[in-house]
């Protein structure tokens, strides 16, 4: 027996949210049924919005269907991790076990959807967990002990390495971890604190001006864009629901968007410019025939993926990507001279009405990938691990840093490898000594998205095992190098991150950043060329979609994903 | 009259000093089982456990077994094999030097209780685990993960 009553919300959500127009309704009266016509997949990365839409409950989550009932669960309003958009969730947990992910209205976000990958990799969260601190004996293996025991090694090996001493965060950390690790390797000494995540930084372009990393134009007014640049980024993927926006934008505003880069199915029409970074080249000095459309935008948006940012020719591409867009807004804002007298006549109507809308509208944007890079580069992170590459340290911290950007082999045999961490993923296998942490459903902990909207996670369930908050970890490892970090509880870490950057504790609100023109000023002196390869973001098809980091490729439920997704590709429907 | 003024206590102890085998052999044994007594040795099984009787001391306490010394004070009453238990719990008279007990192929070997050590037995659980830590490479097939 069905419950449907054909209300068809989700064949709507289907064809006009999710832009996949895979479900329907065959047959007539009584005899109506909803489905998607031929065994097949529903192929969206938004597909499970379609359980909290069924008025009647005919569509269930397929892994937590019939396991729990409301009313035992408790609910824990918190944030997403697992892409840079930082959606708001509610974490339902019963008996100290994440039950299910449901979204949480935030209109300035996520609306009232989340991906596929924030919903349903919980069970990832379950998985490969570390639960006990490890130290290598004699042999080489790792071996379970006791905090004290694992604390005291490391605390020796910091000891004897004398100030050479590096860190590495991971994509998944949050914010109070990174200070505490910050100011943890500072009183050592070192200024070796990297992300994992590469973004252009030299002394001409990158991370001393907010605005050259941020999405500044706040994921809620992509939508009221008329013009909008993809470069190389695919965020039907990268961040669903920007896409989301933007096909929201494209269908209700008449927006237009272009892409520039590898050609992937985004779920709504958009004109390809190309795949070479020279077309970029072209745009910016307004040679480019596409650049007479983009000129007669009066609201356009540049977004570049920060997946691109990552090769050798990645400060080129930003500062290319800053030069247009402040061309774009300068061409926004006086388009005047290129107007007809009709046109002119029109906009002077207008002008009251838009005059404060444009003087602060934003072009540029960049799209993060991972959570935690925006409080990393507001903290003072170097990303990239160049620095590590040059100067190799005799301790390495690997803070939750599980994408293999540093191996065994860019490092010395003589190096001690500590991994903080909850996830025995690619970090674990070259770390000498293992300190389990808490994942983000298990500590209460501030994450910036790629807006700059600094939000926190509230602690639903506690960490597994002998499992500690990350912050508390490195706080408990200073006192007993014998540098003591001054803060022991939460409030005194955020005190101490409001004193490095007061956005990073104004929680939910998406701090502006501005020094566009200073910050191309200095991108102008940039010398270099572009490499010829075309820009391609990493990730293309649906399958790429589900298993990016550490939670995620532990969660069985993800790993069917892909499997579906394989076969669905293969298909002949 | 020796009887009297306690000496035959006396004479019992210097037998169960010169039985452990000198004063600081029965120092040691006293420590090891809180007991002194003196006795014929009857017989030794194959784990090395000695036995002895002395008709002596009352039925309960007239027959004995003297543990290894290799396993020090870490002795157990398990230690005894089911040949010597019936004897040394005087279920019968029979010796198992002198009456063999009968041996069939299906029988096995008698083993102490390992209760306590690392070859303790634990029933696995029937609840599935909350979470699965992950294990280096070296612990993962002792816990059965693959």
């Amino acid at each position: 027996m069905t419950r449907c009553i054909q209300c068809t919300r989700c064949i709507r959500f289907a064809s006009e949210v999710a832009g996949v127009d895979d479900l329907g309704t065959t047959g007539r009266g009584g005899d109506m049924q909803v489905g998607t016509y031929v065994e097949k997949m529903f192929a969206s990365e938004l597909s499970g919005n379609v359980i909290d839409i069924c008025p009647v409950g005919a569509l269930t989550s397929k892994p937590y269907a019939f396991t729990a009932r409301p009313w035992e669960t408790r609910k824990i309003e918190s944030i997403d991790v697992l892409d840079a958009i930082g959606s708001n969730i509610v974490v339902t947990t019963r008996t100290g076990e994440v039950m299910r992910i449901l979204p949480r209205m935030n209109e300035d976000i996520n609306e009232e959807w989340i991906s596929d990958k924030t919903r349903f990799a919980y069970d990832g969260l379950k998985r490969q967990r570390l639960t006990f601190p490890m130290v290598k004996d004699a042999d080489g293996q790792l071996v379970p002990c006791d905090w004290e025991d694992a604390l005291l090694v490391v605390s020796q090996k910091v000891k004897a390495a004398g100030g050479k001493v590096a860190a590495v965060a991971g994509g998944l950390c949050d914010a109070e971890a990174l200070t505490a690790m910050k100011d943890l390797l500072n009183c050592l000494g070192s200024e070796a604190v990297c992300t994992e995540e590469i973004f252009p930084c030299d002394d001409m372009t990158g991370t001393d001006f907010r605005s050259n990393y941020l999405l500044n134009s706040t994921i809620a007014r992509v939508e009221e864009a008329d013009q909008i640049l993809l470069v190389g980024t695919n965020p039907r993927f990268e961040a669903p629901l920007l896409n989301a926006r933007i096909r929201k934008g494209w269908i209700h505003n008449e927006a237009d968007v272009a892409l520039i880069g590898k050609k992937v199915d985004l779920t709504y029409d958009y004109k390809h410019l190309g795949e070479s970074g020279d077309i970029l080249k072209e745009l910016s000095v307004g040679k480019h025939p596409f650049w007479k459309t983009l000129q007669k935008a009066t609201r356009p948006v540049v977004i570049v993926g920060s997946g691109i940012l990552q090769r050798s020719d990645g400060p080129i591409i930003l500062a290319l990507a800053q030069a247009l867009a402040e061309k774009l807004r300068q061409s926004s804002q006086g388009c005047t001279d290129v107007l007809t007298t009709t046109e002119i006549r029109l906009w002077c109507c207008t002008m009251d009405a838009m005059a404060t809308v444009e003087s602060n509208w934003r072009v540029l944007n960049v799209l993060h990938r991972v959570a935690s890079q925006v409080a990393a580069l507001d903290l003072g992170y170097k990303p990239g691990v160049d620095v590590i590459r040059k100067h190799p340290p005799k301790v390495l911290f690997l803070l939750g840093a599980d994408e293999n950007a540093l191996t065994k082999q860019d490092i010395p045999k003589d190096t001690t490898v500590v991994y903080i961490g909850h996830h025995g993923d690619k970090g674990v296998e070259m770390a000498d000594i293992v300190l389990p942490g808490a994942a983000y459903t298990e500590k209460q902990g501030t994450y910036v998205n790629t807006e700059g909207r600094a939000q926190q996670t509230l602690v639903a369930v506690t960490p597994p095992g002998m499992a500690r908050e990350d912050w508390k970890i490195i706080r408990a490892l200073s006192e007993i190098i014998g540098l003591r970090l001054p803060y022991e509880t939460l409030k005194e870490v955020r005190e101490r991150m409001r004193e490095i950057s007061p956005t990073l504790t104004r929680y939910g609100n998406a701090e502006e950043a501005n020094y566009f023109k200073q910050a191309l000023q200095l991108a102008q002196s940039l010398k270099g060329s572009l490499a010829p390869d075309s820009l391609s973001p990493r990730l293309l098809t649906l399958k790429d979609f589900y298993m990016t980091d550490s939670i995620s490729r532990s969660s069985r439920i993800m790993a069917r994903c892909v499997q579906a997704a394989t076969q669905a590709m293969q298909s002949k429907y | 009259m020796s009887k009297l003024i306690g000496m035959d206590k006396l004479r019992n102890l210097l037998k169960s000093i010169k039985h452990a085998g000198g004063l600081r052999a029965a120092a040691y044994r006293l420590y090891r089982f809180n007991d002194l007594r003196w006795g014929q040795y009857v017989g030794e099984d194959k784990y090395g456990n000695k036995y002895y009787e002395n008709k002596f001391f009352f039925m309960g306490r007239s027959r004995w077994v003297e543990y290894p010394p290799n396993v020090g004070t870490d002795y157990d009453a398990s230690m005894v094999p089911a040949e010597w238990y019936g004897w040394l719990h005087y279920k019968t008279d029979n010796l198992p030097t002198k009456v063999p007990p009968v041996k069939y192929p299906w029988m096995l070997e008698h083993s102490p209780n390992t209760s306590g050590s690392n070859q303790a037995y634990f029933p696995y659980s029937t609840t599935r685990q909350k979470i699965e830590p992950w294990l280096p490479p070296h612990l993962r097939s002792q816990s059965g993960q693959a």
